[in-house]
């Protein structure tokens, strides 16, 4: 397992470079678009520090730079040069047949409850389909929290969870930390 | 006797999880109980076994021999959910209810020594469904058709001077199988997909009878100690139930010797077991399960037969290749077998210390279907079980909660906050700095001049030291006492940094460069706020710390 330590490393390299490539020309941004900023750049740090062996990390970037995306252009100054992006090749062909299967997957299994439900509401009392129900419900919440999370079956989406929450831990140590000092060396 | 003790209590876990998955089998009006081991005497065990699984009136002789011995061990997990199948017949009462829970315990007291004599028919097939992990290698040893109803009568009477733990050890997996049968009715709670136990019914319980009745006299002190505290260790929760059950089986094998190696493995085989049920609530909905009678016990007893002639000869871990000689060696329930292999194959994927597999080798358990289907989605559960125990240990405050909805809420919240804190922290310093990268400037502006020398060294001690000074004043709040520790971790913590960054300033421009030692300032800014925790893992990747240290004396 990684260990945190140099994660932190990591992560705070990558911020600051990303930061540093973001320096905007115009002197007065506002409070709002430099937390935009901040936070977009850590959060692709964050993301690239994984190197694209996670799925919620190569998640989160494909979504910084995606074409709807508001942030793009900021996003793909972070990143930086296309060469120096990290290589993404596990995602590709693969990795959307197989989204596709489960969202058709779902679409069907969201249609067969519903006919379901129409017919046998009393099953419904049965407690193991309730803990079934209860624990579905979460899953669909929490895939909508992790970056990515749509396109994970079971198993990986705990996985993946792990790997966000110590990611996650991780860059609120820095910053907070970040913060402090920052704070500290204004004061002098 | 403590270790004999111990396995006993886990045998008794894991009887607990295949008595409650055999008591749902039993009788579908049987409602699964929960949690309190009501103890019921053995001997009402052992009367009402041959005689009829699934009436209530076996539970509830069955539950007033043995409350007295179970309630000792209230803890115990699975005797609670034992406890609940026998008292919930649907025409019991609360009688039955406490008689339930005691007869989990004794029962599994009792049954436990049949089942390390060598019972395999019974408690295969009351194990089979649940414990695959577990029971298979216990069980099948163990149990042995039970000749008569009296001897077993005898032996409850025995278990019930015991005290209540010892007839939770006595239950190895083995014995909760029989236990299963007879107090089927209690699982229902525990575990949704225990249904698929239940079904040993009548039959195994007989068997399970007969079996506990040899055992009773030899095992039955060591394996009541032995279940008692593995029921006590796995929590009733099915995702804990896997991760106690292994631990108390690695107690009981460390504990037990002779007989005990059936224990051990018993409740290996329980924890396991434990796994299993956990895996299982996430199918839940298995009422097929219930619907599976006494014939596939038979079929499963068969199954467990060849498992363990299978078992042998696959090349699973160890302990799995020990509990399944033992269940050869006791080969009248097959089911158990099953169990033992499934649990072997569970074994392998669980976090316990035997080697992983390339593949995982599960059977199906006793009971269950044993289409393709089902044992990939039962390898599925079990390894969203094993996942959701490590983020029980990541997530704070996952500890006590058991269930995987209620796990699942707390680590949504952990996540939301964890993502709010960062919104929030990336505003604070956004206000904090009135450019994007200033306080990066800030912070560094007198450092960058005296430390660029230092990330371009490695090692270099002077260059860091010389980059202290200017950082202690601007952090007075740290205090001096943290300095010295913090200074040896920036020292080391700059050393590494340079380390890292010096391949990489290669190809850097002076920008770059700076930004490095920006970084390690930075990066020693944060060392300094995180403390000796950090410090440990610096001093670990960096292994001049003896430099480090006479830093700080500068």
């Amino acid at each position: 397992m990684r260990s945190p330590f140099s994660l932190k490393q990591e992560f705070l390299k990558k911020w600051i470079l990303g930061l540093q490539r973001c320096r905007s020309s115009k002197k007065n941004m506002s409070i709002f678009e430099r937390k935009k900023v901040i936070k977009l750049s850590a959060d692709v740090a964050m993301a690239s520090a994984r190197k694209g062996t996670t799925c919620w990390s190569r998640a989160l970037i494909a979504d910084a730079v995606k074409e709807g995306n508001a942030d793009k252009h900021l996003a793909e100054k972070i990143l930086g040069p296309a060469s120096e992006r990290q290589p993404t090749k596990k995602v590709p062909v693969g990795a959307m047949a197989y989204n596709k299967r489960i969202r058709s997957k779902k679409i069907l299994k969201r249609s067969s409850v519903i006919r379901r439900t129409i017919k046998c509401a009393p099953q419904a009392a049965r407690p193991s389909s309730i803990v079934k129900t209860l624990v579905g419900k979460r899953r669909q919440i929490l895939r909508s929290l992790i970056p990515g999370g749509e396109f994970m079956n079971g198993v990986s989406l705990i996985e993946e969870t792990l790997d966000y929450i110590i990611s996650l831990r991780a860059q609120v140590d820095v910053m907070r930390s970040l913060a402090s000092a920052s704070k500290l060396v204004n004061l002098n | 006797m403590d270790v004999g003790e111990k396995d006993k209590y886990e045998l008794e876990k894991r009887n607990d999880n295949s008595l409650n998955y055999q008591a749902s089998g039993m009788s579908s009006a049987w409602q699964f109980g929960g949690s309190n081991l009501t103890s019921t005497p053995m001997s009402l065990v052992s009367s009402d076994n041959p005689l009829v699984i699934g009436s209530s009136s076996a539970s509830a002789s069955m539950g007033d021999s043995f409350c007295s011995n179970l309630w000792e061990h209230p803890s115990n997990s699975q005797n609670l959910g034992f406890c609940d199948i026998n008292v919930q017949n649907g025409a019991s009462s609360s009688n039955a209810t406490g008689i339930g829970r005691g007869g989990p315990a004794s029962v599994r007291g009792s049954i436990d020594r049949p089942f390390e004599m060598g019972w395999n028919a019974s408690s295969s097939m009351l194990k089979g469904g649940i414990f695959l992990p577990n029971a298979s290698g216990v069980l099948p040893s163990s149990l042995s058709q039970l000749p008569t109803d009296s001897a077993f009568i005898e032996r409850a009477a025995k278990f019930s001077s015991f005290n209540g733990g010892n007839f939770s050890d006595i239950v190895n997996p083995f014995g909760i199988p029989e236990a299963m049968g007879v107090y089927a009715r209690g699982v229902g709670l525990m575990q949704g997909p225990q249904d698929v136990y239940t079904i040993s019914g009548i039959k195994s319980i007989s068997g399970v009878e007969s079996q506990r009745s040899k055992l009773i006299t030899t095992e039955a002190s060591r394996d009541l100690p032995a279940e008692n505290r593995a029921t006590q260790e796995s929590p009733l929760k099915n995702e804990r139930n896997g991760g106690s059950l292994v631990r108390s089986n690695e107690e009981a094998k460390q504990g037990n010797g002779g007989s005990g190696n059936e224990s051990n493995e018993a409740e290996s085989s329980g924890g396991a077991g434990g796994h299993e049920p956990s895996a299982l609530d996430g199918t839940a909905g298995e009422s097929s399960a219930k619907i599976l009678s006494s014939k596939k016990r038979k079929r499963s007893v068969q199954e467990a037969e060849v498992d363990q002639a299978k078992g042998s000869q696959s090349p699973v871990e160890a302990t799995k290749d020990g509990a399944e000689n033992q269940q050869k060696v006791d080969q009248n329930q097959t089911t158990m077998v099953n169990k033992t292999t499934a649990k072997h194959g569970k074994q392998g994927s669980q976090a316990s210390d035997l080697p992983k597999e390339e593949y995982i080798h599960v059977r199906a358990r006793r009971g269950q279907a044993t289409n393709s289907h089902s044992l990939a989605e039962r390898v599925r559960r079990e390894k969203i079980s094993e996942r959701m125990k490590f983020l029980q240990d990541l997530v704070p405050g996952c500890n006590k909660v058991t269930g995987k909805a209620v796990m699942l809420d707390e680590i949504i919240n952990y996540v939301q906050s964890l993502q709010r804190q960062v919104e929030f922290l990336s505003m604070k310093l956004a206000t904090v700095n009135p450019r994007v990268d200033c306080n990066i400037e800030g912070l560094l502006a007198k450092d960058i001049i005296q430390s660029r020398a230092g990330p371009s060294t490695l090692g270099f001690s002077p260059d860091l030291s010389v980059g202290y000074p200017p950082l202690h004043p601007s952090q007075p709040g740290l205090g001096p006492g943290g300095f010295p520790v913090m200074e040896n971790n920036a020292d080391i913590i700059r050393r590494t940094l340079s380390s890292h960054f010096t391949p990489m300033t290669g190809g850097f421009k002076e920008p770059n460069q700076l930004s490095n030692a920006w970084e390690d300032e930075l990066h020693n800014v944060v060392q300094m706020n995180y403390g000796t925790s950090t410090a440990s893992d610096s001093q670990e990747v960096n292994g001049s710390q003896p430099s480090g240290h006479t830093k700080v004396e500068l």
